[in-house]
């Protein structure tokens, strides 16, 4: 163990946690409002990182283009075409159940979920895998603050995510949308017979949700370069499911600080030397939580996830 | 009606072999790292084999030809095309043409097991080219040596897939010489005295990489600081550099394949880890520069040739394959193919008998054939012994550096 290490890889977990959290945030939202896991979540996800590598790669110019306008119009075209598919998802295949036995809408997103995968491998074709080039990323220098070196990407991610979890917070306390949205999370029958448009609420929260989704997927893509397939979602999205639960479902800073343990906890365990087992971690903290704290950290009703 | 029975009796019988035996080749591929000093699954097979009937030689090829590894099957194919195309013009072999039967893996081991099967049981070929990929070899071989068909394997490098059986060959180098020639390497030409390893926990070509470059970099007189794990499938290695980064390694061997290498080194690269990379030919990909950017850039990988090589051979190829595809010859595993099925005609051209069985002996009789990849020496364990090229990743590909011969290294 190399403790002058430890608050370098804190800041390494921090920025993995960030993007935990954002995905996070559209498993919670979701939940909150109907109550079940949109397992097609962390394919919105992999849709918003093909997005950017569309925008950059093909659909403009990177060379001739002012590289931050580019970042900015990938990351809006990101999240607006998640959002457009988010909406679409909703739409299409849970507002038909709305009144079906959860099971069957649990089942009905574990197809979607293989639909987006399976589509994506039809439309992207597999191979060879693409990735976003690195001069597209114009934040990739390294900049040394007090022995702790970071990366100006990683640091503008964490960046756009707090804008992001600061516009989210606002519009849900501060916007009669977001009260709403309390509203309908809190009882959903009551708030339809106050007059609230419960479909409008459960699209809009189908939106942000996948939007934010899609800032994940192409800020990831961008920054650290992995070469994209269309299960790219896969791993990422249980992960952020498991944020969730860590945070308690259903609760907006429960996933934020979910997220941001699980990518501290991942980061830790590298650095005591495990790195083969960094994907195990997600699936221990899932079982220790489910043991010892169903509710998550700041739920308040149990609830069977 | 009593060979069909016998057929699918066979079937049966090889499903269940093949059933039990990944096991064992799992735990051959990471511990055996001995070298070939002795032989081992060298067995003569026992069945009769297929002969070549009228005239034409039957071949085939197993390619993935669909699924992930597409464009790997793709070069394949062209590569083992051209070779058939090239022979047939000068005339075949003893006025009996060649004919060529490819089949698709599918990207899949079962894929491997069942294309096999469908080239030696139903269209009877004397001898099977391929695969790239050695998880889809292994199967593919066991077949072979049950029906006593040589197969000459084009990109498996790891070490047991020559192990299935005395029918297995190949014209490429094992992971056993391609981990000690890149330790030497390091030590010896980048003078690099301290190096991290980065393996794939995953990936069994991974884990039995890193495995010889350590002890072979080791016995160089060379330390190794820092031993860091990950999974395929992970996207995020900047934990991993941090550990390594903080014991100051000269250079940093990756052993993976460059899905994971490129965002490696562009990560390294936002830690500051400003060392140079090295692995091995998992990294042959275009792809590697996109994904790794400028953190890849400085680095060194043994691959099989380059085509810019300044050989008779090499021109030729590179020359008759942008005639006939109209595009360079991608990544080696099209030369390795062409390689491959050139050995094949040369073993036919020395047999008379023209059976599959006194084929095997044929063909591992080779020696100091010129191949595109190299001048390839069948030993008798069935490996060729290539040297391998070090090439050097430039802004805009790869460029050759250093040639190393072929040396039998002792773990």
């Amino acid at each position: 163990m190399n403790w002058d290490l430890l608050p370098q890889q804190l800041v390494i977990g921090i920025q993995l946690g960030a993007v935990y959290a954002l995905i996070a945030l559209g498993y919670t939202m979701v939940y909150g409002v109907l109550r079940f896991i949109n397992f097609a979540h962390g394919d919105v996800y992999m849709v918003g990182a093909y997005l950017a590598y569309y925008t950059s790669m093909q659909w403009f110019d990177r060379n001739s283009m002012n590289p931050y306008v580019l970042l900015f119009v990938m990351l809006i075209i990101s999240m607006v075409g998640c959002a457009i598919l988010g909406l679409s998802v909703e739409r299409l295949a849970y507002r038909p159940l709305r009144t079906a036995p959860k099971i069957a809408v649990l089942i009905t997103a574990i197809g979607v979920s293989l639909f987006i995968e399976y589509g994506g491998k039809f439309f992207f074709k597999t191979s060879p895998k693409p990735s976003i080039s690195q001069d597209v990323n114009v934040f990739s220098k390294p900049i040394n603050i007090g022995g702790i070196t970071l990366d100006g990407s990683q640091l503008t991610v964490l960046g756009v995510t707090l804008v992001l979890m600061a516009g989210l917070w606002f519009f849900v306390t501060h916007t009669k949308t977001g009260r709403a949205m309390r509203a309908v999370s809190h009882d959903f029958g009551a708030a339809s017979l106050m007059g609230i448009n419960v479909n409008r609420v459960v699209a809009i929260t189908f939106g942000i949700g996948s939007a934010l989704a899609g800032a994940g997927g192409m800020m990831n893509a961008t920054a650290i370069g992995t070469p994209l397939d269309p299960f790219y979602g896969l791993v990422p999205g249980v992960k952020a499911f498991v944020a969730a639960v860590l945070g308690g479902i259903g609760n907006i800073p429960g996933a934020v600080v979910g997220g941001l343990i699980m990518g501290v906890m991942e980061t830790l365990i590298v650095w005591l030397g495990y790195g083969g087992y960094k994907d195990a971690v997600a699936f221990v903290l899932l079982i220790v939580i489910l043991l010892i704290k169903p509710s998550g950290l700041f739920g308040s009703t149990v609830e069977k996830v | 009606m009593k060979k069909s029975l016998l057929l699918s009796a066979l079937a049966v019988c090889m499903i269940g072999f093949a059933g039990c035996t990944p096991k064992g080749s799992d735990s051959g591929s990471t511990s055996n790292s001995s070298g070939g000093s002795e032989l081992v699954g060298r067995e003569t097979p026992d069945a009769e084999g297929n002969k070549v009937e009228g005239d034409t030689i039957k071949i085939g090829l197993i390619a993935s030809l669909n699924g992930e590894q597409q464009p790997w099957g793709k070069d394949s194919e062209n590569g083992a095309k051209l070779a058939v195309e090239e022979i047939n013009a000068a005339g075949g072999i003893n006025g009996k043409k060649i004919e060529l039967i490819i089949e698709d893996t599918g990207s899949k081991a079962e894929g491997g097991k069942s294309a096999t099967e469908k080239l030696v049981g139903e269209d009877k070929v004397v001898a099977v080219l391929g695969e790239v990929a050695s998880g889809i070899t292994l199967p593919a071989a066991q077949v072979c040596q049950e029906n006593a068909v040589p197969l000459i394997a084009v990109g498996a490098t790891r070490i047991d897939v020559t192990q299935q059986g005395g029918s297995t060959f190949r014209v490429c180098y094992t992971d056993d010489f391609q981990g000690a020639a890149m330790a030497k390497y390091a030590y010896e030409d980048l003078k690099l005295k301290k190096m991290a390893v980065l393996t794939d926990r995953k990936l069994p070509y991974s884990t039995g990489l890193s495995e010889v470059f350590v002890k072979a970099f080791k016995s160089l007189g060379g330390e190794i600081v820092a031993e860091e794990n990950y999974e395929s499938g992970n996207i995020d290695f900047k934990a991993q550099l941090a550990n390594i980064k903080a014991k100051n390694p000269d250079g940093l061997f990756c052993s993976g394949y460059f899905t994971e290498v490129g965002p490696i080194a562009r990560q390294r690269q936002s830690l500051g880890l400003n060392v140079p990379m090295l692995g091995g030919d998992g990294w042959d990909s275009k792809d590697l520069l996109d994904s790794g950017g400028e953190g890849i850039v400085g680095g060194y990988f043994a691959n099989h040739y380059h085509i810019s090589e300044d050989r008779q051979e090499v021109k030729d190829f590179v020359d008759n394959y942008k005639k006939k595809f109209g595009t360079d010859a991608g990544t080696a595993m099209a030369a390795l193919t062409y390689d491959a099925a050139k050995v094949c005609f040369e073993a036919l051209k020395n047999d008379p008998e023209l059976t599959s069985k006194s084929l095997i002996s044929a063909i591992s009789k080779i020696k100091d054939f010129k191949g595109v990849s190299g001048n390839i020496t069948i030993g008798p364990d069935g490996n060729a012994q290539k040297p391998a090229l070090v090439l050097k990743v430039e802004k805009t590909g790869f460029v050759p550096v250093k040639q190393i011969p072929f040396f039998e290294f002792k773990g």
